[in-house]
């Protein structure tokens, strides 16, 4: 695969966001950009896809092959695209109620089956493209517009999920330590399967005054400055199950031996199946009876 | 860390010039987005201070560009935008729907504060003359921009009126 | 002699019966004879009571045929649940185990005396061969062989195609079983001579192929280029999915068998859009899942095949029994105004070619296709001629040009409103697809012109597809005054029953069409002119074709539907029955060509 030099701004589309000022995804989309700059592959050769939310218009504002589905999809219609063309580099975006929602029974599919995929969560706890409902990862007794006497529910834990599903890579980052997050999107669209990153990017128009980025700044602890080793498992996972209450940020885990990717499978498969294969027009010779 | 992979204590005029360009180019790139994200959120006093600083921003860079070819020519540059975060671009949070000028130009003044901050602690660090004498150059004229950003506070019409968002309810996607 | 003839046999599973009928397809089918095998289960996993049907013929069949000419019961309790496919008449030979201790007086069939009743020693001379009953099928085999005059060479060596993987001694005792019925056969002929008449095969052909219409559409789909399937398992079409998984590997493609039905047809459209012809196959409630996703892919103008195999609806339905009630939900089902094609198979032959439309119609217009197979297409054996691939054209989506990817707009509003199509990979293609509506460079786009024009330039692309006269095939007199319309797996029977009535001297012409929907408004308007009578024969209480149709084009007076609820297939007999009643209803001389004018 041929890399050259890119600015971040050639990854940039002329559309212009919809979100808010102060969106905490506007960090993020820049951290995209200098990722991907880094990365250096051409932008047509990278395919993002998104599901709906406010998050999922992501790729349209890039220069890449974007492709903003439906609610909770992303990840089915994301591996379709890799393993029709392995060589593309293949991102996908979303929200919490967008991943863990709707899209939840996807999620552990898409980590176990090893996709060579980069799912970015912007996780900000709430529904904001519809008016700020309640998330899965809203915090209980939570008040919104569907839980005006507070949330009876618990929220799930991302980082807890996705560790257990199995996947080789697991991260968390946020805007409001851009620097941070370039390298943690960078990581993990260099680890050679699927990585998970999820952001805690703030709603500024329904998030909650402690989940604003003046406030994450104050709270967030990067795992490396705690000693932590991304190698160990279970020290990741006992990390992550402090999310949501504190705020830690870097890589949770990356696999030491990233077993091989679904798509390298597949076309190994291919590979070795091909080989006496009957030429396509001749393919009604298997119904020949006794054959 | 507003810099990430250059090493002060060995800087180069070239690249210290080349560094200063680039703050003062993702100055001008952060305030046309958010001039753009006021366009797109109907908040044209505070769209058009944007468009003006972009233009200021414009004009410091084209400064130090010229110095840069005057002394080095059209060599490669040393420094990448991949090296600097934020310098002296305001942060996204610094904006809302609505804002009000005033909001802005303190936002503005935020920034000045931070680009001059940034000149006074590399400075101590900086072992080449000449690039010690370039940032404290660059350190003064931020001082410069911050006496401008009040200025244009001081020029401010009083707060007239009643307190107070009238805008509607969020819609619904 | 006969050149068409119908067996019906029934038992438990564990008696192989199935297994013996397709060991006689074929058998039959290497012999030159055209053949039609269905089979009808009780909803145990195994061991349950099972029933299948063979149908053998000089020439080509369409449909199951109606009554049996013979019938073997290996016990029956089993054969009597199975009333509606295997119907006794009194020209039905029956044959059944004598160990049963029923009589031929006293056979379990109210109302119906059959041609020659024959109780055989089916279990006796099993075990008198081999030691056990277990091979009775094998039995049963070697009395048709020698009933039929199918040449036992040929069946035996198909019983030892199976048998001997599973063991010589199995392979064996089969051998000996089927030497057993061979023999009974010569020494106890039947009075009627069931014997087939000679196989006209045509000089020089290959071997017949023996096929069901699920393995069929599959095999299609890797002829047309298919090389990406995501899907979920489901009865009826499971076996689509199953035949692509060890085939479709061999083609650079790869099946996926995804978490659920929408992650399967997700998949499938990612594939699409990255530049892969791709399909998903399911059955009607899968389709109900799937709807938000075609809608995406419609509005996105992404090629894709979905083939739902319909089964008894609603809800989950009879999933081991056809129906035709998914039309409505193919054609109307996903919000908004949406026009996807709509195409169905009559037959396992025809499977085969109505995929390879499919895939070339997706392709063409950019669009998903709905291609309505039913169970007992997707589940009955046909042995059918060879088909010949190289009369097949292969269609392409539209790419851009070079000078298109300056400026790429991928929704370009174009006069035939199919615009040309990047992939990801192509340098200077890159849009945004999105479900959300766009303009025609594919940013987003909300005002009314906007969505005028993109709903305008969808609908017109699709709409192209009434002209294509080729996909609505017509038999019989062009001037006829009765007509029929059938689809799916009644168009067969239809068939058949043109073919009787004609016969009997009623001028009667049949339009099947393959393109169920977009409606092709002149096509029914040309075929109707003229009509006095008519009928539109299907599988579904709501009689659906004959209504979508309705929507869009005047019908003459006194075309009615003959519709019911599935799993209540029709006989060419009571369609020639209908048609004899509505000719009678009607003033003029419709069984004579009309007086010059």
């Amino acid at each position: 695969m041929e890399t050259q030099a890119y600015a971040p701004k050639d990854f940039k589309s002329d559309l212009k966001p919809i979100w808010c000022p102060g969106c905490g995804d506007f960090g993020v989309l820049q951290a995209i950009y200098r990722a991907l700059a880094a990365i250096g592959r051409p932008p047509h050769e990278i395919a993002f896809v998104s599901g709906i939310g406010c998050s999922s218009r992501i790729p349209g504002y890039t220069t890449a092959y974007g492709f903003n589905s439906v609610h909770g999809r992303a990840l089915p219609i994301a591996q379709g695209i890799k393993l029709a063309n392995p060589d593309l580099l293949v991102l996908c975006a979303g929200g919490d109620g967008d991943g863990f929602s709707i899209g939840g029974g996807h999620l552990p599919h898409a980590v176990r089956r090893n996709a060579d995929l980069t799912y970015i969560v912007m996780d900000n706890q709430v529904y904001g493209l519809t008016k700020g409902q309640l998330s899965p990862t809203s915090s209980r007794g939570r008040k919104t517009v569907t839980s005006a006497y507070g949330s009876l529910e618990q929220p799930i834990n991302p980082l807890l999920q996705v560790l257990s599903y199995g996947a080789g890579f697991v991260a968390q980052g946020t805007p409001a330590d851009t620097p941070g997050l370039t390298m943690l999107i960078e990581e993990a669209i260099r680890y050679p399967g699927f990585a998970f990153v999820n952001v805690q990017s703030p709603c500024v128009t329904y998030g909650e005054e402690h989940q604003q980025m003046r406030a994450q700044k104050a709270m967030m602890q990067p795992l490396a400055s705690l000693g932590h080793d991304p190698a160990d498992f279970l020290k990741a996972l006992e990390w992550a199950t402090r999310y949501g209450r504190e705020l830690h940020t870097g890589v949770f885990y990356r696999n030491p031996e990233p077993p091989p990717s679904y798509e390298q499978q597949v076309r190994e498969r291919q590979a070795l199946l091909s080989r006496n294969a009957l030429p396509r027009e001749r393919i009604l010779e298997l119904f020949a009876p006794h054959a | 860390m507003a810099i990430r992979g250059i090493d002060l204590t060995t800087l180069t005029l070239k690249a210290a010039l080349d560094l200063a360009t680039l703050i003062e180019e993702e100055a001008r790139d952060r305030y046309e987005e958010l001039a753009d994200q006021m366009q797109v959120h109907h908040t044209p006093d505070v769209e058009r201070f944007f468009r003006r600083m972009v233009e200021v921003e414009q004009r410091h860079r084209d400064e130090l560009a010229r110095r840069r070819q005057a002394l080095f020519g059209a060599a490669p540059p040393a420094v990448s935008r991949a090296a600097i975060f934020d310098v002296e671009a305001p942060d996204y949070d610094e904006v809302r729907q609505g804002m009000s000028v005033r909001a802005a130009l303190e936002s503005a003044m935020r920034s000045e504060v931070k680009a001059h901050d940034f000149f006074v602690r590399a400075l101590p660090r900086v072992t080449d003359p000449d690039v010690k004498t370039l940032f404290e150059e660059l350190r003064d004229e931020e001082v410069e921009h911050r006496q401008w950003v009040q200025a244009e506070l001081d020029r401010l019409p009083a707060a007239s009126g009643p307190d107070g968002d009238v805008s509607d309810e969020p819609v619904a996607q | 002699m006969t050149s068409d003839l119908v067996i019906g046999m029934a038992g438990s599973g564990g008696d192989g019966i199935v297994s013996a009928g397709e060991s006689l397809i074929a058998a039959a089918a290497r012999e030159g004879y055209h053949a039609l095998m269905t089979k009808s289960y009780g909803p145990q996993i195994r061991g349950g009571e099972s029933s299948c049907r063979v149908r053998i013929a000089t020439g080509q069949v369409h449909g199951p045929g109606g009554a049996l000419d013979l019938a073997v019961a290996l016990n029956w309790d089993d054969f009597l649940k199975f009333g509606a496919e295997l119907t006794v008449s009194g020209g039905t030979v029956v044959v059944w185990d004598s160990a049963s201790g029923i009589t031929a007086e006293k056979l379990p069939l109210p109302g119906v005396t059959p041609a020659r009743a024959m109780a055989v020693p089916l279990a006796d001379l099993t075990r008198l061969a081999t030691g056990s009953d277990k091979m009775k099928n094998s039995l049963v085999l070697g009395l048709l062989s020698g009933w039929l005059g199918l040449p036992p060479a040929l069946v035996l060596d198909g019983l030892k195609k199976r048998f001997l993987r599973k063991g010589e001694a199995l392979w064996q005792a089969s051998e000996r079983a089927f030497q057993a019925g061979f023999e009974y056969a010569g020494a106890q002929p039947l009075d009627a001579d069931l014997r087939l008449a000679a196989a006209t095969r045509p000089a020089g052909a290959a071997a017949t192929l023996v096929a069901d219409g699920n393995e069929m559409s599959a095999a299609a789909a890797i002829f047309a280029g298919c090389q990406f399937f995501g899907g979920y398992p489901i009865t009826p079409s499971s076996e689509v999915m199953q035949f692509l998984s060890r085939e479709i590997w061999k083609y650079g493609g790869t099946v996926l068998q995804a978490e659920d039905e929408i992650a399967g047809i997700a998949a499938a459209v990612g594939a699409s859009f990255a530049g892969r012809k791709a399909m998903t196959a399911t059955s009607g409630p899968g389709v109900d899942l799937k709807t938000e996703v075609l809608g995406l892919a419609s509005m996105i103008e992404v090629p894709l095949v979905l083939l739902n195999v319909q089964r008894g609806g609603p809800s989950t339905g009879l999933p081991t029994r056809a129906e035709q009630g998914d039309l409505f939900q193919a054609c109307f089902s996903a919000h908004g105004d949406v026009l996807r094609p709509v195409l169905a198979p009559t037959s396992v032959a025809d499977s085969f070619d109505v995929m390879v439309e499919a895939f070339n119609i997706a392709e063409h217009y950019q669009t998903p296709v709905l291609v309505l197979s039913d169970q007992e297409i997707a589940q009955r054996k046909e042995a059918v001629d060879p088909i010949d691939t190289s009369r097949f054209e292969i269609v392409e989506r539209l790419t851009p040009a070079a000078s298109e990817l300056q400026d790429y707009k991928r929704y370009r509003n174009t006069a035939s409103g199919i615009s040309p199509m990047s992939r990801p990979g192509m340098p200077g293609g890159a849009y945004l697809a999105s479900g959300i509506e766009h303009n025609e460079a594919g940013a987003p786009a909300s005002s009314g012109p906007a969505h005028t024009l993109m709903n305008e330039k969808r609908f017109r692309k699709i709409r192209a597809l009434q002209q294509r006269d080729d996909l609505l095939l017509t038999e019989g007199d062009p001037g006829a005054p009765l007509a029929i319309v059938s689809w799916g797996s009644s168009a067969g029977v239809c068939r058949e029953a043109l073919r009787l009535a004609q016969a009997e001297g009623l001028r009667v012409k049949l339009l099947v069409p393959r393109l169920l929907y977009p409606v092709a408004e002149d096509a029914y308007v040309r075929f109707f002119g003229g009509v006095q009578a008519g009928l539109f024969v299907e599988q579904s209480l709501q009689g659906q074709l004959h209504r979508i149709v309705r929507m869009f084009v005047d019908l003459p007076p006194n075309v009615e539907a003959l519709c019911r609820s599935g799993a209540n297939p029709f006989q060419p007999l009571e369609v020639v029955e209908r048609l004899r009643a509505l000719a009678r209803a009607l003033p003029g001389r419709l069984s004579e060509p009309p007086a010059k004018e």
